[in-house]
């Protein structure tokens, strides 16, 4: 039979032995406090109002099938890789389905909402982090309006480069 | 009649020794917020006016501009900015100005305004730690 640590046997528990158990309960349950920390506070949906009022947009479904992109939307294929913050910013979740809006404090006016990625990254993210993959990910730039709502634009090729290309 | 082995009780108190040890870095430095993103605090590209605030009153007066207003509507009511932030092309074709003022209530939040040549686009609040 192996000869097994002392410990182990409850026939021969010492006061060593207690002691050390106690100690290595009390180990694993301050490492398990310490990595297991409360979730972070669900992030509340991001209702977005697109000034263009199109029948047919994200969110919307024809026949049965939903509409993943509309006008103004980039469709961009992705294949799997990833796409990445533009800048530091914030990502919460879009009121249309599968999407996303992303938002930078030090770029006004402007939010990005991004359809398609699978396990989007939410919450406060640095420039050049991962936001998520995806096989096509629908790209739209909204620019604020006086009323309030969102005009979608034509985005930069340099704002979808940066968040296509690796830091 | 089992025996202690004095090796194998050696290591088991090696690893309870290095499970606390993990267990108070763990506890002293949670490491996800140590790659947590960071607020902006110095993107600057170039300082102006080192010594501009925006007061509470003009705070005010800008937020009932609307967007899309003249740029000279927003200049009429505030100073020169405390700093520029690099240019960026959101648009295409189309380079937005960034300016950068704290708020001279809360130093450590900065009040961005974002234009489009002779158009002012919009705010925002850049919070500081």
């Amino acid at each position: 039979m192996p000869d097994t640590p002392s410990c182990f046997k409850s026939s021969q528990h010492s006061s060593q032995c207690l002691r050390l158990q106690r100690f290595g309960m009390l180990a694993i349950a301050l490492l398990t406090s310490a990595s297991c920390h409360p979730s972070p506070p669900s992030i509340e949906t991001r209702r977005v109002h697109v000034q263009q009022g199109w029948e047919l947009q994200p969110g919307h479904s024809i026949a049965g099938h939903p509409i993943v992109a509309g006008l103004g939307d980039v469709s961009i294929r992705l294949r799997g890789n990833t796409l990445y913050a533009p800048f530091d910013g914030k990502v919460e979740p879009a009121d249309v389905e599968d999407c996303v809006v992303f938002s930078s404090p030090t770029v006004p006016a402007y939010l990005l909402r991004l359809c398609g990625l699978s396990r989007p990254r939410l919450g406060i993210v640095k420039q050049g982090d991962r936001l998520g993959t995806g096989h096509t990910v629908h790209f739209a730039t909204l620019r604020k309006q006086p009323d309030g709502t969102w005009a979608i634009v034509e985005p930069s090729l340099n704002l979808i480069e940066t968040a296509l290309t690796p830091p | 009649m089992s025996r202690r082995n004095p090796r194998k009780s050696s290591s088991f108190q090696y690893f309870l020794a290095g499970g606390s040890l993990l267990a108070l870095v763990g506890l002293l430095a949670d490491v996800r917020t140590s790659f947590e993103a960071r607020p902006v605090s110095n993107v600057c590209q170039d300082v102006v006016q080192p010594q501009s605030v925006l007061s509470r009153d003009e705070l005010s007066q800008v937020l009932a501009v609307p967007e899309r207003d003249a740029k000279a509507t927003i200049q009429a009511i505030v100073s020169d900015p405390y700093c520029r932030l690099a240019p960026v092309e959101i648009r295409q074709g189309v380079v937005a100005e960034r300016e950068v003022y704290p708020l001279a209530f809360d130093p450590h939040t900065w009040f961005v305004l974002l234009y489009e040549g002779e158009e002012y686009a919009g705010y925002s609040f850049v919070f500081q730690k």
